[in-house]
């Protein structure tokens, strides 16, 4: 789980990009043309490693297209612009991600340990290493004890905990997350923001983090990019300096959280109306 | 409106069993009084003493029994296995699905039981003409049922596969393959039924042995507690493989 070895090991033909240090995310004139439809439009942006970054916007701004685009899960071809991921041009599977979806994606026919060790299965982790990762996951994610437990017989919130395990199992510098908490009540929503923020805070690893929930992306980043309205391009980028650690919940009262919403919520509201 | 109680569990029973005898006692009685004529329907008593002499006495019935669960078993193992692979094939392969697909729905469009005779000549009144009638209705049960589990894979899934770098002989099996076996098994418990019933089909038209064969020379001879026996039989032997199959599944599929 080092960052800095991951990069070391990085293959030498990948080009040694000045200003695209290991760990980031570099967008610079990215647009996405499907067609006669342009979802992204010359949209800029680094993100720096163990950055936390969360990218809001009204549905269909383009804003998943964007983080599907840095997964390579993009047909080739609609994709223009430059675009690196710890320095390289993404690639689909490619190890330096792990891609976290708005459902939990579960197998049903894997305990929750099962499943927590999915991902680093795939990826070829020995077992005994990938079952001690997924059983501490599980432990930090509040789960001890269910780790048996069938995907049936857990509540939403617990799937989606697991789910965290299983991303958090990677060895990857980048996570690059599409509205994982979006099908959640509001206060299992509240109890898995600070989950996850608990679990980034240990390694700060850097964070692509979609959402369309204002609240939830102030509480959490350490920068917001609001988007407009398709074709998605910025209208703004604000620092939340609000400090580390912080807990998500006890944000709720606090004065400097609240004033920063009203400002980012003024800029939203600015830029959806020109 | 007050909900009547429901009944327990050993009340059921006793309800079920008491129809039954009543049931029963009335044939029997319907029999003997000649209301209806013995010839047609049998007596209850005689269907049991038949029973009792072929299985315990002469053992006649226990061969014929055994030919025909062997050539059954035979039949779901060939036509199963067959059904899986050849369905697997066109999961991963839709050209080869594209290009069969309609030549199997015919096939399977045809009664099979009408292959018999063709099969009696090419394999003999034996065992094999019976398991290939079982197999046809078999293989394409299992098969349609394959392709259609493992068309059935979650695309979530297939998207956090692909993200993670997953091969595709991964993809299949760490999710096509285990989304599909809940389809498949149902498929598996119908083709067990039509194995079995291939199989007796087959042994009707002609055979050597088997319970089929049994069945057709007891009405050709108006044994009909003898046919009602193999009748009752034949139920029980449905009843034990929906049984078998649904305790497996509930083993097998836990996580459900």
């Amino acid at each position: 789980m080092n960052i800095a070895v991951q990069a070391a090991s990085a293959p030498a033909d990948a080009e040694p990009m000045s200003g695209a240090p290991p760990g980031s995310v570099v967008l610079d004139k990215v647009s996405v043309v499907f067609g006669e439809l342009v979802a992204v439009k010359e949209f800029s942006l680094r993100v720096k490693p163990g950055e936390f970054v969360s990218i809001v916007g009204p549905s269909g701004c383009g804003k998943t297209t964007l983080l599907n685009f840095m997964a390579g899960l993009l047909p080739d071809g609609v994709g223009r612009g430059t675009m690196l991921v710890n320095g390289k041009a993404p690639v689909t599977g490619s190890h330096d991600i792990a891609y976290m979806l708005a459902r939990d994606a579960l197998a049903p026919w894997r305990t929750a340990l099962g499943n927590a060790e999915l991902g680093t299965e795939i990826r070829g982790v020995p077992a005994e290493a990938r079952r001690k990762r997924a059983l501490d996951l599980l432990d930090k994610v509040g789960l001890k004890g269910f780790e048996n437990h069938y995907p049936k017989a857990l509540s939403q919130g617990m799937r989606q905990r697991v789910a965290l395990a299983r991303t958090f199992s990677l060895d990857a510098p980048i996570l690059l997350m599409d509205e994982p908490f979006g099908a959640l009540d509001a206060q299992t929503k509240l109890q898995l923001e600070d989950v996850l923020l608990s679990l980034w805070q240990r390694e700060k690893r850097t964070v692509v983090f979609i959402t369309h929930d204002l609240s939830e992306a102030v509480s959490m980043s350490d920068r917001v990019i609001v988007m407009s309205a398709r074709p998605g391009r910025i209208i703004a980028d604000v620092p939340i300096d609000l400090g580390r650690p912080r807990s998500v919940r006890a944000l709720q009262k606090d004065h400097a959280y609240h004033e920063l919403y009203s400002q980012v919520w003024t800029k939203l509201e600015e830029g959806l109306s020109q | 409106m007050n909900q009547p109680k429901p009944w327990s569990t050993w009340q059921i029973w006793a309800a079920r069993i008491a129809f039954l005898a009543v049931f029963f006692y009335l044939w029997e009685l319907a029999a003997n009084t000649k209301f209806i004529d013995p010839i047609l329907i049998g007596r209850p008593t005689g269907i049991v003493k038949f029973m009792w002499e072929e299985v315990f006495v002469t053992h006649s019935l226990l061969e014929d029994f055994y030919y025909s669960m062997g050539g059954t078993v035979m039949a779901f193992t060939f036509g199963s296995v067959a059904g899986i692979l050849v369905g697997m094939l066109f999961v991963t392969s839709p050209t080869t699905d594209a290009i069969f697909s309609p030549i199997l729905t015919a096939l399977n469009a045809m009664p099979r039981i009408a292959l018999a005779p063709l099969f009696i000549i090419w394999f003999g009144l034996g065992l094999g003409s019976k398991v290939a009638v079982g197999f046809s209705l078999t293989f394409f049960i299992v098969l349609t049922s394959t392709v259609a589990g493992g068309r059935g894979v979650n695309p979530d899934h297939v998207t956090l596969a692909r993200t993670l770098g997953a091969s595709e002989s991964q993809i299949f099996r760490k999710f096509v393959l285990p989304s599909a076996v809940p389809v498949i098994f149902n498929g598996l418990r119908l083709g067990l039924v039509f194995s079995l019933l291939g199989v007796i089909g087959a042994e009707i038209i002609a055979a050597e042995h088997g319970l089929g064969q049994n069945l057709s020379v007891l009405a050709a001879s108006f044994k009909t507690n003898g046919v009602f026996a193999l009748i009752f039989l034949l139920a029980l032997i449905g009843v034990g493989i929906s049984w078998g199959m649904t305790a497996l599944e509930n083993r097998l599929l836990r996580w459900r």
